[in-house]
């Protein structure tokens, strides 16, 4: 099982994903918005996502938990 | 005792025979069994020729009494190969005998720590290509010896020289504990296999010392080293991948830096558009695209070739070629830290700048790059000197840099992507935007007093910020010559390739091993 933490410090500008849905490695779960930038946040691995762990509109920090992928 | 030629010649088919065997057919399909090669299989997948030497050094095996029980072969092969036509040293060690472990038992090192191949390489100028796979130095090779000695006692200095005079490639293809490890990494380039380890200590070492019980992929796994520590630069999925990898970068290099990188088919048309360009960098600025597709489409086709693309992601680091020449491509990666330059990409950049500058391509900067990254992490991780260390190492590369703004080219991280004490080349998209800083944050830091102060505050900083905003039209600091070149994206590979052709000229003039104009890195 994966997990997928913030690389930098932000809010969660937009949630792609939802729980239960397959992903592939590189496809993107969401969108942080830090440095004026929409930052996106890609799955690591090909799996299936387990949980959401943040909102639209949560400040994150670096490293905050964001999302967890169940390897296929 | 009377000689024969059939006898002779018969000693020589037998110790073949003991040679072939490696450690034995249990020990072979061992190997096999965990998905991985024999030294002997390696070589043959990469070499299409290849000449052994010391094939018939071995090692006695001797019962608890000391008697001889047997003869295994060296735990190390090496010799001379020949791969996509050129000559390199090739070596690496034979897991199935003892691990290869070290060769404390020869009165010569064949390879390993410095060794037979090495001096090869080092003394036709050849590159070296070494398939690790060991345990480094242990207490039984000790007790070969017979007494405790100093790993100080050994030598590294054919290895370090090796790295200023010919190509060092490494591909990890199992366990490399220690010894083993260390040379690894004391590589120009390096590839390690999915489930393959790498540690200076394995889990044993780590649990007396620490009293932690870590799994061995945990503490020195593959994906970790080269997406958290980038001690190897790519990750294959199996040793067919990791040969093909060796080769790909052994082309775009010279067999040593007295040569210029060999010029691959001129089958790309210079003059072709690069249209999809247009596609890549979308036109909201706030939106991120991946600057290796902007590259991949600037190169001739199918030349691009990523190293180190786990780590340090911020910034993408990739050889390719121009019009057949081999170049280095360093871009920001807009994915990554809204790519902001942070200590590891830095150091990643560092290091392949460092590379082109021994091999002598030129490099091609793709900027968009925000600044060094922010933070209480960036700072803590070092990033204002690693920032100036990549600054450094642009500087003292002394390779032709042509340097292509795509986007954002704000602070101090824009000093490493064009020396303006060397040609200065610098050519701009229109949706190239540069300064000392943004002008959205550098409004509110540079004006805050006279914006508290305002009668409408939020007002009062709109209209600061748009005139700064036109201000920085990027046609002004065209027009100032403030930078060299505007040109219509798609007409990137042509421009490029003029001059990177012409560049040719100078490259020509400074072959040979860099001399470094400073005494360290700061």
């Amino acid at each position: 099982m994966e997990e997928v933490r913030a690389e930098l410090t932000g809010s969660v500008w937009r949630i792609l994903a939802t729980v239960g849905a397959t992903v592939t490695k590189g496809e993107e779960l969401m969108i942080l918005e830090s440095m004026k930038m929409e930052i996106p946040v890609e799955s690591p691995v090909d799996g299936t996502i387990e949980s959401i762990e943040v909102a639209e509109g949560d400040i994150v920090e670096s490293g905050t938990l964001l999302a967890k992928v169940a390897l296929s | 005792m009377s000689f024969s030629w059939k006898e002779a010649l018969d000693k020589i088919e037998e110790h073949r025979e003991v040679a072939r065997g490696l450690g034995g057919p249990e020990r072979v399909q061992r190997q096999h069994d965990q998905g991985r090669l024999t030294i002997r299989e390696r070589i043959s997948h990469l070499a299409d020729q290849f000449t052994e030497v010391g094939e018939f050094a071995g090692f006695r095996v001797r019962d608890s009494s000391g008697n001889d029980v047997g003869r295994l072969p060296s735990s190390y092969v090496c010799g001379l190969g020949t791969v996509d036509g050129r000559q390199v040293a090739i070596g690496g060690e034979d897991f199935t005998v003892r691990a290869g472990a070290p060769q404390t038992y020869l009165d010569r090192y064949k390879g390993g720590m410095g060794g037979f191949v090495e001096d090869l390489a080092h003394e036709y100028r050849i590159p070296v290509v070494l398939f690790m796979e060991g345990i480094g130095g242990d207490v039984s090779a000790q007790d070969e010896v017979g007494h405790s000695y100093l790993v100080s006692s050994m030598s590294w200095k054919r290895s370090i020289e090796l790295m200023s005079e010919v190509p060092v490639l490494v591909a990890v293809l199992g366990s490399a504990a220690g010894g083993t490890a260390g040379r690894a990494v004391l590589s120009h380039f390096s590839v390690i296999s999915e489930g393959s380890v790498l540690f200076a200590g394995g889990p044993p070492v780590v649990r007396r010392a620490l009293g932690k019980a870590i799994d061995k992929h945990e503490l020195g796994g593959a994906r970790m080293h080269t997406s958290v520590s980038g001690a190897i630069d790519n990750l294959v999925t199996d040793e067919t991948e990791a040969i093909e990898q060796i080769k790909t970068v052994l082309g775009y290099l010279p067999q040593n830096v007295w040569e210029l990188p060999p010029r691959g088919d001129r089958t790309d048309p210079v003059d072709r558009s690069c249209d999809a360009v247009l596609d890549i960098v979308p036109e909201n600025r706030r939106r991120p695209y991946r600057m290796s597709a902007v590259m991949a489409e600037i190169v001739d086709r199918d030349s691009f070739f990523e190293m180190g693309g786990e780590w340090g992601k911020s910034v993408v680091t990739a050889f390719g070629r121009i019009d057949g020449i081999p170049v280095g491509l360093i871009g920001n990666n807009p994915m990554h830290l809204a790519g902001a330059l942070d200590a590891s990409a830095a150091e990643k950049q560092i290091r392949f700048t460092d590379l082109c500058g021994t091999f002598h391509l030129p490099i091609i900067h793709f900027v968009d790059v925000p600044g060094f990254m922010v933070g209480p992490e960036a700072e803590r991780g070092g990033v204002v000197r690693w920032g100036m260390r990549a600054i450094q190492a642009l500087v003292e590369a002394d390779v032709p840099v042509v340097t292509i703004h795509v986007r954002k080219a704000y602070g101090m991280a824009v000093s490493a992507t064009s020396d303006p004490d060397a040609l200065g080349l610098r050519i701009a998209w229109p949706t190239g935007e540069w300064g000392d800083m943004p002008i959205e944050g550098g409004v509110e830091a540079g004006f805050r007093r006279e914006i508290e102060k305002a009668e409408n505050p939020e007002q009062f900083r709109r209209e600061v910020e748009e005139r700064l905003l036109a201000e920085s039209d990027p046609w002004k600091t065209v027009e100032a010559f403030g930078i060299e070149m505007m040109i219509d994206p798609r007409r990137t590979r042509t421009v490029v390739a003029q001059f990177i052709n012409a560049s040719v000229n100078s490259m020509r003039t400074k072959l040979g091993p860099r001399q470094r104009p400073w005494s360290m890195r700061p």
